[in-house]
């Protein structure tokens, strides 16, 4: 038996080898998606705008002369090494679409999925312990109705309402022009970048930006979380060392938070992460609707421009991010319960 | 959107059912005939999700019908529709931007979406499943790399998927509704292959596809069997969950220009799109409509899904319980104990029933006894017979819908009149119970160290660290569990260690009354004799009074002073050991002592008959249909309490009383009467 912290580490390493399998799988999956395109990328983005002459250099440039196995080789090697190439339409290093696009995907995700938690976690609670009341009934019925309502449309009514009829918060974009204009980029995500050059009125315009794509696409994601908290807490308040617990006096609200709470939080920080692919996908038509620069809204940009170079960069990148968060995920799974690191 | 919405454990909880051997449609009737005869919640969910569901599908079938005009009419009798009018007699819902009808853009959405949706469906069905079938049948290298594709593909952001490939597809064949199904189906193969997959693997370990292959049976056929009993629930879970998020997806996808081309079919993500600009110069109808029957469609859809599920998964199955209260004329019957000097415990009459859809289980049904100081009362009988809730009866640790009556006087106080608040605070530092099962009592999250604060801290909140510290350490010592396992983790002990924690957890506040339910029975004989050395011990050090709930005689004999025997719900017989082990008086008892005689099994032998039901226990002597010596009296009267000797009560006509038979009482019952009554 092995002191835990030991053992933390030691679970850390395995996690971390067995990512590069599932790496492997979707660098193939994302590469093979991206040939499957008929006819050549570079024909496709450019033709008509170039001479043939132009394009044949340009397919060279690409790589797009070779054969796939050579192509998949080179892909792999891109990533590995982090140079993802630059767009075809406009010459942007993926790089900088990734750090800047990125950053402004990021914040909006972060601030949803607060959102989601602060209304599904309570939400969900309650329902699981006064299970069948009217609030538990009504708490289900709100996060089946909530998961059904398109993201967008969601939106499209939060603008109506709190931009145009009560005219109380911006409906577009991260920022006013004039904020975004005053920021040095640091990290690109513009509040952390205000509050580094110490830049405080900026902040409540950046809020005041934020406050409608993260709470449409928060609320969306709250129905799965409440639904997750609620099934999950009613199981684990049939265990056995709820009773036990309840034998030994303790009082209901311990019961519940500390034990039956704790223990629910294992398969649903585990479900919660399986939402990652919710929370992106959620994320690219909350971008979409509410003008938001993030990275989602370049995939669309790129993708109508038949950017080949762009669409695949940028959904190497999400694969990535699903690798990482399911790595953060079991991490955590990892703190909370001693024995997944056994 | 998409990504399943099933409940974590819904895997896990389909119900693991082999299919009957007749026709696929009648087992597909008997599959799904819980559904009509669910109620409540469930029931209420599925059928107004499938009537919502049934809606869309008319709308869907007859859209050219119901709908006024063509999707993308913009004229009719040669007079132009205006562009966008607000909803009137004209146009119920309002015109577009183009003068198209809102109204029949909605219908015609509907059947949009329900095309590509059973297209999809079709789709994954047929690739996911023969899929899923293969991985788990065959197993090996294969399996794990479709599991390893599958799993990737079903982390990834399903949006992005079915964007890329409807995006290439579109450029290729061109947009419409086959292209969208194509790029939707890819996202949902993963859930059907995962559901098929994990029945198939487990239906492989059941002992009696093992048994099957042994004898020579074709496991093909019994897992075909199995398989088809657990995914007929678990693919319509699947698919009408998966249907609602298509439909979702399907108008994220149009809603982003990507997929369905707008001049060949109306699509309600489109409309919700072009929505978005009309709302901002005021004509929110063109966007509202559509928008709303996505929630619709998608919710009902949803419903069914959850409907099924809380129906069939065993999981989220909730009885159905009848209230009731403890009818009067049960109340006044008294039963008699026997009487001790220093009783720390005075039970009278106490009456557990549970409430459940059958009606009220009279699980202990009028039972008195008492326990001294230092002294430890054995309650035995077979399993089933109420020893389990006799015991939480006393701690008030029951479940909602269950009845106490009579009365359990503990400190001058009576438990059964007690507030919940005041029985909180009495369990524990007063009345301490143990339980059988010691593996899973442990909260699996939480240090050793940590339960012990806790329960110390609950009770005693000005407790120092160093005096919790103190005092857990003493009372782990007293079971022998060393003091550098104090901050271990439940996992890292074994059954055995686990049990002498639970004991100690319970010592450390120091009650004057434990309730010790079958301790043992969980663990191997030598830690049996470990933990009942501890126990022995227990009583000398504390004054503590200690019920010892076991099905084992030999326990009985070694450890206790007295013991109650129990049978369906019922005290039977109580009194010292040494006197009923030499001298049992009661038929039920002399059956069990005549089955303990084997030393070597230590376990209740097999009595003739079953025991019986405890919703409707036989009438009389509950014993009387399995009794040997069984009378017309035992039949008609519940026997009372004779003292047969000092100390020694038994409940039995044969012991009289004799002015309480009738004169022809004694008649022996017929032995057809007892085959009858057995059956009952
Ligand atoms: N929560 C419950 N709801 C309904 N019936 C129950 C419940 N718990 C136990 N029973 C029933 O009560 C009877 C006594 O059970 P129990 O007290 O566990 O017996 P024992 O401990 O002697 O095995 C059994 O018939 C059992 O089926
Ligand atoms: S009362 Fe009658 S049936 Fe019951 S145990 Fe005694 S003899 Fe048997
Ligand atoms: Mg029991």
């Amino acid at each position: 038996m092995s002191s835990s912290k030991g053992s933390l580490r030691g679970y850390i390493i395995t996690r971390l080898i067995l990512v590069i399998p599932m790496v492997f799988i979707l660098l193939t999956l994302v590469f093979l998606l991206m040939r499957v395109a008929p006819g050549n990328p570079i024909l496709a983005a450019l033709g008509g705008h170039l001479s043939p002459a132009q394009l044949a250099v340009r397919e060279r440039i690409g790589g797009y002369d070779k054969s796939l196995i050579v192509q998949y080789g080179e892909y792999l090697k891109q990533v590995v090494t982090g140079h993802l190439g630059t767009t075809l339409t406009d010459h942007r290093p993926l790089t900088q679409v990734i750090a800047q696009n990125g950053a402004a995907t990021l914040e909006l995700t972060v601030a949803a999925m607060f959102v989601a938690l602060i209304v599904g976690v309570p939400l969900g609670m309650l329902a699981g312990r006064r299970r069948d009341s009217w609030l538990d009934t009504g708490a289900r019925v709100f996060g089946i109705v909530i998961y059904a309502a398109p993201v967008f449309f969601l939106g499209l009514l939060a603008q109506l309402l709190f931009g145009h009829i009560l005219n109380w918060l911006p409906t577009s974009s991260e920022s006013g022009v004039l904020v975004q204009a005053n920021l040095t980029p640091h990290t690109n995500i513009l509040i952390i970048d205000a509050m580094i050059d110490g830049q405080w009125g900026d902040i409540p315009d950046l809020l005041a930006h934020l406050v409608l794509p993260a709470a449409t696409l928060g609320l969306v994601i709250s129905g799965v979380i409440l639904r997750l908290v609620r099934v999950n807490v009613i199981q684990t308040m049939k265990g056995d060392y709820i009773e036990a617990a309840r034998a030994r006096g303790l009082k209901e609200r311990s019961v519940v938070v500390r034990h039956a709470f704790r223990n629910a939080l294992v398969p649903i920080v585990t479900v919660t992460g399986l939402q990652a692919a919710l929370l992106l996908s959620g994320a690219v038509l909350t971008e979409e609707t509410f003008n938001w620069p993030g990275i989602g809204s370049e995939l669309i940009f790129y993708l109508e421009a038949r950017d080949y170079i762009a669409v695949q960069g940028i959904i190497t990148v999400f694969a990535l991010a699903v690798v990482a968060i399911s790595l953060l995920i079991d991490l955590i799974n990892a703190w909370i319960d001693p024995r997944v690191r056994y | 959107m998409a990504t399943t919405l099933l409940p974590d454990e819904f895997e896990s909880g389909v119900a693991s059912r082999t299919g009957s051997g007749e026709g696929r449609l009648r087992g597909l009737h008997r599959a799904f005939a819980p559904l009509i005869a669910v109620r409540g919640l469930p029931r209420w969910l599925f059928w107004t999700g499938a009537t919502i569901t049934l809606f869309f599908v008319v709308l869907a079938v007859f859209a050219p019908e119901i709908a006024p005009y063509g999707f993308n009419q913009y004229i009719a009798h040669g007079i132009r529709f205006p562009q966008q009018a607000s909803p009137s007699g004209a146009h119920w819902l309002g015109t577009t931007v183009v003068s198209e009808d809102v109204y029949s853009r909605v219908i015609f959405g509907a059947r949009t979406s329900i095309e590509v949706v059973v297209l999809a469906l079709m789709f994954s069905v047929v690739i996911g499943v023969p899929l899923g079938l293969v991985s788990g049948y065959f197993g090996g290298w294969l399996d794990r790399l479709l599991v390893l594709i599958n799993d990737s593909i079903f982390a990834f952001p399903y949006l992005l998927l079915a964007i890329v490939i409807a995006f290439l597809l579109s450029t290729s064949v061109g947009g419409g509704v086959l292209t969208a199904a194509i790029a939707i189906t890819v996202v949902y193969i993963p859930q059907y292959f995962r559901v098929v997959r994990n029945t198939v693997l487990s239906v492989r370990e059941e002992p009696y596809v093992e048994a099957g292959r042994a004898l020579g049976a074709k496991p093909r056929t019994v897992i075909r069997r199995y398989v088809f009993a657990n995914v007929v629930h678990s693919v319509p879970v699947v698919a009408s969950l998966n249907a609602a998020d298509a439909i979702l997806t399907l108008a994220g996808l149009s809603f982003l220009g990507i997929g369905m081309d707008p001049s060949v079919a109306a699509e309600w993500g489109y409309d919700i799109s072009r929505g978005v600009s009309d709302a901002q110069a005021g004509f929110w109808w063109t966007g509202l409509f559509p928008g709303l029957a996505v929630i619709l469609l998608v919710t009902g859809l949803t419903l069914v899904g959850e409907g099924i599920n809380d129906t069939f998964n065993p999981l989220l199955r909730r009885p159905n319980h009848r209230r009731f209260a403890m009818p009067k004329d049960v109340r006044e019957v008294t039963t008699v104990a026997v009487e001790t000097e220093h009783a720390v415990v005075r039970v009278r009459d106490l009456r557990v029933w549970y409430a459940t859809d059958r009606g009220p289980v009279r699980a202990v049904d009028g039972v008195s006894f008492e326990i001294q100081e230092r002294e430890t009362l054995g309650l035995v009988g077979e399993s089933g017979s109420g020893k389990s809730t006799l015991g939480r009866g006393i701690m008030g640790l029951l479940p909602v819908g269950a009845i106490r009556d009579g009365s359990v006087d503990f400190e001058g106080r009576d438990l059964v009149k007690a507030t919940p608040q005041e029985m909180r605070r009495l369990r524990g530092p007063s009345i301490g119970l143990v339980f059988q099962e010691p593996m899973t009592r442990l909260d699996p999250l939480m240090r050793i160290s940590d339960h012990f604060a806790e329960a110390l801290h609950t009770h005693e909140p000005d407790i120092s660290d160093a005096e919790i510290r103190r005092r857990s350490l003493e009372a782990l010592g007293g079971v022998r569990i060393p003091p550098t396992r104090f901050r271990n983790y439940p996992y890292e002990f074994s059954g055995g260690m686990r049990q002498r924690i639970m004991i100690a957890l319970a010592l450390v506040l120091k009650p004057r009354f434990v309730i010790a339910d079958e301790p043992t029975t969980a663990l191997d004989v030598l830690v049996e004799a470990q933990i009942l050395s501890i126990i022995a011990d227990l009583k000398n050090n504390f004054d503590t009074a200690l019920l010892l709930i076991t099905h084992n005689l030999g326990i009985v004999a070694e450890s206790c002073d007295r013991v109650a025997v129990m049978y369906a719900g019922r005290i039977v017989e109580q009194g010292a050991v040494v006197d009923i082990f030499s001298r049992p008086e009661h038929p039920y008892t002399q059956e069990l002592m005549r089955s303990t005689i084997s030393l070597s099994t230590r376990k209740l032998h097999y009595i003739p008959g079953a025991p019986p039901d405890l919703v409707a226990p036989p009438s009389g002597c509950r014993f009387h249909p399995r009794c040997p010596y069984a009378m017309e009296v035992c039949r008609a009267k519940e026997p009372v309490g004779v003292e047969v000797r000092p100390s020694h009560l038994a409940e039995c006509w044969l012991h009289g009383p004799e002015n309480e038979i009738p004169p022809d009482g004694r008649r022996p019952l017929e032995r057809e009467e007892i085959g009858i009554a057995d059956e009952a």
